[in-house]
């Protein structure tokens, strides 16, 4: 056998390999995931999923509604929105985006795959002012939520204003970011660059290989909650009514507390907080600040994004277990400044539809553990997101302002309380 | 300019085989019309180096280098001594040789045990038990008058041969030097291209498929479950999620680290260098021997040769044991307890050690008591098929141990 032949026998079948991968990722495949897949995507709030654009999609065209938050959305008691909406046969369907550190900046980047989808419709947003750090978006969070398939979207649909060019600065600032194409680009889009060619071309390459293997695998790995959620939802009684559900939150709530005397779930005081750990929190965050901080900027990126497809946005702020928040230090009148700036850059804007539940963390079995929603405080949930979701959809405008990227608003203390009763004064600032 | 640097640790995805690839095909082209373009290589080695110790790993750059500045003082001290006209060749010197070259290793093994902040510097780089082998080795056929010279640059070569440095498998020196020192014939390098190409495509089907499906598909799932089921169940928190985790992990070690082997061999074919094979179908072993003929091959010989037989001879010359049988058990149990410590001094690595040299004892007295009743014994291929499962469970147990979930089902840790 001539030397010719015996190379193209080792090596013709790595080029086959090659070109057919280069195939298979290049082509514009398209596929439709199946009602049961998306069901489940909904609730298993994995990364995948928060990363990936197909399923989302579309979930959002059929009566799913983001609810955008972070890991209390994963305290899935009887009275958890998803499976109240399962229970009572609710319109809309929860999809739960987010879990443990993910902040705004991810869910704005995990926002840029859907704004064909959630325009003119509505979102759920639980806005914790834990996220309101120092910091801001935790570098290592951000490197799990990180959505490459969503940043070159990002990318692609840029134009120069400030929203944009403060987002691609944020991104390229995360550690996640090392060297190549995206991050050049994002440097680019933050000094108000135009990108080149190449870029473009690059970015759209890489974007198909993105999308087909997020349409491939993103059904891959999904956690499977719905037994769990069938399950809790039988505990429910059959007639909606705020009295009957208060009533099994309450008989869930004192049997699944007995442990402790904050009112923090067994389980999580048992696995989380066992004596050395409670000893080295006692009065630890005292000095916490949720009033100074980049977060607010970035907030403002995602209500830049919802402002730009009109969607209809109810924020729910929680509180934190106030006598957790007592054994920890935690300053009540710091969060409650926090809340109050939240809020003022919110209604300023035209947000309107806020449930502050931050003043509710000493109500009984409203906390599942420290700092996350449970049992009653899912109730209260409820009675805002329930009246929310019965509104039509519509088309809402905002008065979005540039203000809220500058230095001075993130370090800003003092902030006026706003007066929801006064609508006309609200969008005047 | 911020500049980050990139790094990129062997073999850990797929973007890394086409780097790989593309710097190795002006060696390709070389090899092919009969001509080893040494100083490319080195170039494109220390490259590739460079690249698993710089930004993050730095520290670790710096280990590999004082580590072989001190390991040539001792190789080529030693080698002077034992080569310079009528050498005494003392024991005293030559195991304080081997002493000092294993030094740094022990120190490693024993600092990486500390409490976390306890030890103010990084210790030990990527690959520092692989190098060591293959020192002590070259040290140990120094004193047997094998090797008689050794030239520094290709030594370095061997110690730094890039596709190997991480994780073996464990070459010898005076082969890689036979490999090195010639160009193959266009005849022969055709044949290496094919299997390396071959061994490519199967370590990608091992690493990047069966293994990611055994070990990050697979293996949370039955950890999460057998811990939940072991906290309800109390006392030795044993469940059949336990089972499941044996057989799985031992799938996830056996797919995961022959792949790497298979990249590593793949690519040295591809440089014209016969690296040795780490396995050969472990899981069809007859006996517990066998099995290690056939499992991490390159480390089980290594131990076979320079512990086993070493510590043999060294015992019958002195007749410290008179018994054959029982000094073949006493080396056994050696090979076996420094293999365990030398994976990590924590008890079920030590424990996953006196387990093999139990088994490999009991498989000896079995072994004789079977030559002696030859007769009686039945053997077919329904016995020779018992002996391979029997052989399977047996090996798989002791990943069980080895892979330290029972560490963390009763103790909380690994």
């Amino acid at each position: 056998m001539s030397n010719k032949r015996r190379l193209w026998q080792i090596f013709g079948p790595v080029l086959c390999a090659i070109i057919l991968l280069l195939v298979v990722f290049l082509l514009p495949w398209d596929r439709t995931f199946s009602k049961e897949d998306i069901f489940q995507a909904a609730n298993s709030q994995t990364v995948t999923v928060f990363k990936g654009v197909k399923m989302k999609q579309e979930a959002f065209d059929d009566h799913y509604v983001p609810f955008y938050g972070s890991s209390e959305l994963s305290r899935l008691d009887p009275l958890h929105p998803s499976v109240i909406a399962q229970k009572y046969h609710r319109n809309y369907h929860p999809f739960l985006l987010g879990g443990p550190g993910s902040q705004s900046l991810v869910h704005f980047i995990g926002m840029q795959g859907t704004s064909k989808e959630l325009k003119n419709k509505k979102a759920v947003v639980i806005i914790s002012p834990q996220w309101f750090t120092k910091q801001g978006q935790n570098p290592q969070a951000f490197e799990l939520y990180y959505s490459p398939l969503e940043t070159i979207m990002f990318l692609l649909s840029a134009k120069n204003n400030k929203a944009d060019r403060y987002a691609a600065m944020r991104i390229a600032s995360m550690p996640t970011m090392k060297s190549g194409v995206i991050k050049n680009s994002l440097k680019k889009v933050a000094k108000g660059q135009k990108l080149s060619k190449f870029d473009r071309v690059w970015l759209k390459g890489r974007l198909r290989m993105l999308e087909n293997e997020d349409k491939f695998f993103s059904a891959f790995q999904l956690r499977d909650r719905i037994q769990k959620i069938n399950k809790r939802a039988k505990l429910l009684p059959d007639k909606y009514s705020i009295k009957g559900l208060t009533a099994v939150a309450n008989q869930q709530a004192e049997r699944h507390t007995s442990s402790n005397r904050f009112g923090i779930d067994n389980n999580f005081f048992r696995s989380r907080l066992p004596r050395k750990e409670l000893w080295k929190l006692r009065g630890s965050q005292r000095k916490f600040d949720y009033v100074k901080s980049p977060e607010y900027s970035d907030f403002e990126l995602m209500l830049h994004q919802f402002a730009k497809q009109h969607t209809n946005v109810l924020f729910i702020i929680p509180p934190v277990n106030a006598k957790w928040a007592k054994y920890t230090g935690l300053s009540q009148m710091m969060y409650q400044k926090s809340v109050a700036k939240i809020k003022y850059q919110l209604a300023s804007q035209g947000f309107e539809n806020i449930a502050d539940l931050s003043k509710d963390g000493n109500r009984q079995y409203f906390m599942q553990d420290t700092i996350h929603l449970g049992w009653n405080g899912w109730v209260a949930v409820d009675k805002a997101v329930k009246p929310f979701m019965a509104e039509p959809n519509g088309r809402y405008s905002y008065a979005i302002s540039n203000y809220f990227y500058s230095k001075k608003w993130q370090d800003q203390t003092k902030v006026k309380q706003v007066d929801f009763a006064d609508k006309a004064n609200l969008k005047d600032k | 300019m911020n500049f980050n640097f990139i790094n990129m640790q062997p073999y850990s995805n797929p973007q890394y085989f086409i780097y790989l690839l593309l710097a190795l095909v002006p060696i390709i082209v070389g090899l092919y019309y009969g001509k080893r373009l040494k100083t490319y290589e080195a170039i494109f080695s220390l490259l590739f180096l460079f690249l698993i110790f710089d930004g993050d790993h730095w520290q670790e750059g710096v280990n590999l280098i004082l580590y072989l500045v001190y390991e040539f003082i001792i190789t080529f001290a030693y080698l002077r001594y034992r080569t310079k006209k009528g050498s005494p060749n003392k024991s005293w010197i030559f195991n304080l040789a081997v002493i000092l070259a294993i030094l740094p290793l022990t120190a490693v093994k024993i600092l990486i045990q500390m409490p976390k902040g306890t030890v103010p510097f990084v210790v030990g780089f990527l690959g520092i038990s692989y190098i060591t082998f293959k020192n002590v080795q070259v040290i140990m056929e120094t004193r047997d008058g094998v090797i008689k010279e050794i030239d520094p640059g290709t030594y370095a070569r061997f110690l730094l041969f890039f596709p190997t440095i991480s994780s073996g498998p464990i070459d010898r020196y005076r082969r890689f030097k036979q490999d090195f020192d010639k160009a193959p014939s266009r005849e022969q390098y055709l044949d290496d291209l094919q299997m390396a190409v071959r061994y490519l495509f199967q370590g990608f089907l091992y690493k990047f498929i069966l293994g990611w499906f055994f070990g990050t598909y697979l293996l949370p799932k039955i950890s999460i479950a057998g811990l939940a089921t072991g906290n309800a169940v109390g006392g030795l928190k044993l469940s059949w999620w336990v089972v499941a985790y044996m057989y799985v992990y031992t799938m996830y070690l056996f797919f995961d680290f022959a792949g790497y082997s298979l990249f590593a061999v793949a690519i040295s074919y591809f440089m014209g260098i016969h690296t040795p094979m780490n396995f050969n179908k472990p899981f069809i072993s007859k006996n517990i021997k066998d099995f290690w003929n056939r499992w991490h091959m390159t480390l089980s010989f290594w131990f076979r040769d320079y512990i086993y037989m070493r510590f043999t001879f060294f015992a019958m010359k002195k007749k410290l044991i008179k018994n054959r049988i029982r000094l073949s058990q006493v080396s056994y149990l050696l090979l076996f307890l420094i293999m365990g410590f030398w994976h990590g001094l924590t008890w079920y690595y030590i424990v996953y050690g006196l387990y093999h040299a139990t088994a490999i004892i009991i498989n000896d007295y079995w072994l004789r008591f079977k030559r002696k009743h030859k007769d009686k014994i039945p053997s077919n291929r329904f016995t020779q098929w018992f002996a391979i499962f029997l052989t399977f469970q047996v090996v798989c147990l002791g990943m069980l141990i080895f892979s330290g979930y029972l560490s963390q089902l009763w103790f909380g840790w690994k």
